[in-house]
């Protein structure tokens, strides 16, 4: 199988009972995530991420298209047990952890002593083994996200969707989330995951889809998107700032940026004019202004919803 | 099955304070009850009997009617029905855990009822039938409950319910008693409110059986409404 998880033209419209408002949260959507890798999403609040995600794990259905899951159908239980899921905002029972663990790992049919040895198992990895035997009512968001990962992870899935994952977490416990998710990709699992911290994404995504107003509004590998429009700063002196739009002049240097196709260029254009080139280097454009670019909005620009 | 069991006794688990607390005030009844001089007072005990037994109908419809809101609302949902659960599994599970919960409290009253409506003359037999009809019109109670509130808020749900409860009973006394049989949940309390020293009454198991039937009956009817209901809801 090579497709992990398919969107087909989906489209999704919530409508209220007693009025005719309808919002339309995702627009002819269509996606593909490939098996083994690491795929995000991103998208300012509202851009239908978690609309997305609630419609692969069949929590919801499209108003038109559709889906696969594992090759399966969007909304089939039996896929599920393949299927690891952390919602955004995790809500779990009142229970001793390692309990809270073994109750979701038997929802999926996991048997009795191989449960137990998985609970604690990953309840090690997100770092809790120290508090298994604690009420998960008495958690900090943290430590609840951790625990939440953990009954994403018990069933050993072939594919990780995970809402929001670090959202609650510490820079240590997000340092070791991303290690984790970069060890399941090494073990051949495949990883869907939305999330608003940028730099975390860089650093672990192999491919990232920007989702705006329900529509895929860029969608690359992560280094294929940080490298388009890039730009080179170049630094020379004994030459003129008029020659070159926006240069600085500074102690007797001049800098300037230029975009990385005209950077040869404008380097034969500064020896020419018997200057010398001290400095060229390339300027890598966080996913963050990248993120800012995409989902800009005129300020006149009116509401999503349709009527 | 193994799904549905965890379910239902983890929604069971979930109520165990509301549970608790009906068992200790039936306990408390019956202590006092004990206390007392059971065989001049037997009537009053009779009636506090079947008042414990009317508080159990009003707590399976606020069970059933209130389940999948506060799951839905907690999200707790989610993390139910993102493992290899169907919805109609998941429904099962509410049935059962509302069928549990009723039932241990009734157990409680049908034993507390034996010390002390036993000791008095009622026959012990006869309070273990009535505990029975009463697991019924809960278990039915509840899963119409539970319909409502697949689409409902629990206070909508609720009322929901008592109508769909409350019309059958309505047309018994109007048009005859075999009206109470459409949703016997009304003939089965009535079972249970009408029993008294003098006629215990005769052990009549076709609403007892008509409950199990119509519980089935509700039962796919909210699963193929729960099928298309979408159960996300957005971060508060």
């Amino acid at each position: 199988m090579r497709f992990a998880l398919e969107f087909e033209q989906v489209t999704k419209e919530y409508r209220s009972l007693f009025s005719k408002r309808r919002l339309r949260a995702l627009d002819d959507f269509s996606l593909t995530v490939e098996t083994g890798e690491i795929f995000c999403f991103l998208g300012p609040n509202g851009a239908g991420k978690s609309t997305a995600i609630h419609l692969a794990m069949g929590f919801m259905r499209p108003t038109s298209g559709g889906g696969r899951l594992l090759g399966e159908n969007f909304g089939k239980a039996s896929v599920r047990r393949r299927v690891g899921f952390l919602a955004e905002s995790v809500a779990l029972y009142h229970r001793r952890a390692e309990r809270l663990v073994r109750f979701y790992g038997a929802l999926n049919g996991i048997g009795r002593t191989p449960l137990q040895n998985r609970a604690r198992e990953v309840l090690e990895i997100v770092g809790l083994q120290d508090h298994a035997n604690r009420n998960a009512g008495k958690f900090s968001r943290g430590m609840l996200q951790r625990v939440g990962l953990a009954q994403a992870m018990v069933n050993d899935p072939e594919l990780l969707i995970l809402d929001e994952p670090t959202s609650a977490l510490d820079p240590l416990a997000r340092v070791m989330v991303r290690e984790l998710l970069i060890a399941a990709r090494n073990a051949g699992k495949t990883i869907f995951l939305s999330s608003h911290l940028l730099s975390e994404v860089e650093l672990v995504c192999d491919r990232v889809a920007i989702l705006h107003r329900g529509k895929i509004a860029r969608l690359d590998k992560t280094g294929n998107l940080l490298q388009a429009g890039a730009q080179t700063e170049i630094v020379a002196r004994a030459v003129d700032t008029e020659h070159f739009d926006g240069a600085v002049a500074r102690n007797g240097f001049i800098s300037f940026c230029v975009p990385a196709q005209t950077q040869r260029a404008t380097v034969e254009k500064i020896w020419s004019l018997g200057g010398e080139v001290v400095s060229v280097n390339p300027v890598r454009r966080s996913l963050e202004e990248i993120f800012l670019e995409v989902t800009a909005e005129p300020k006149t620009a009116g509401s999503k919803g349709i009527q | 099955m193994k799904p549905v069991l965890l379910i239902a006794v983890n929604f069971a688990r979930e109520q165990r304070w509301p549970i608790l607390t009906l068992l200790l005030w039936v306990l408390l009844l019956a202590f006092l009850g004990l206390v007392t001089d059971i065989h001049r007072q037997r009537e009053d005990l009779l009636f506090v009997f079947k008042q414990d037994a009317v508080y159990v109908l009003a707590f399976s419809v606020f069970f059933g009617g209130s389940a999948i809101y506060n799951e839905r609302r907690s999200r707790r949902i989610l993390g139910v029905l993102s493992k290899a659960v169907s919805r109609q599994q998941y429904l099962s599970g509410l049935v059962l855990g509302v069928t549990i919960a009723c039932a241990v409290y009734c157990f409680t009253l049908g034993l507390t009822g034996s010390w002390t409506l036993g000791g008095a003359g009622f026959p012990i037999s006869r309070v273990w039938f009535l505990m029975v009809c009463l697991v019924a019109a809960c278990m039915l109670a509840g899963t119409v409950a539970l319909m409502f509130s697949t689409f409902l808020n629990p206070f909508f749900a609720a009322g929901a319910t008592a109508m769909v409860l409350g019309v059958p009973a309505l047309a018994s006394q109007i048009f005859g008693a075999r009206w109470g049989y459409v949703i016997p949940v009304w003939e089965l309390g009535a079972t249970v409110l009408n029993s008294s020293f003098n006629s215990p009454g005769r052990a009549s198991w076709v609403p007892v059986l008509l409950a199990g039937a119509e519980t089935l009956a509700f039962w796919l009817l909210s699963a193929r409404i729960f099928a298309h209901v979408d159960i996300a809801v957005a971060v508060e």
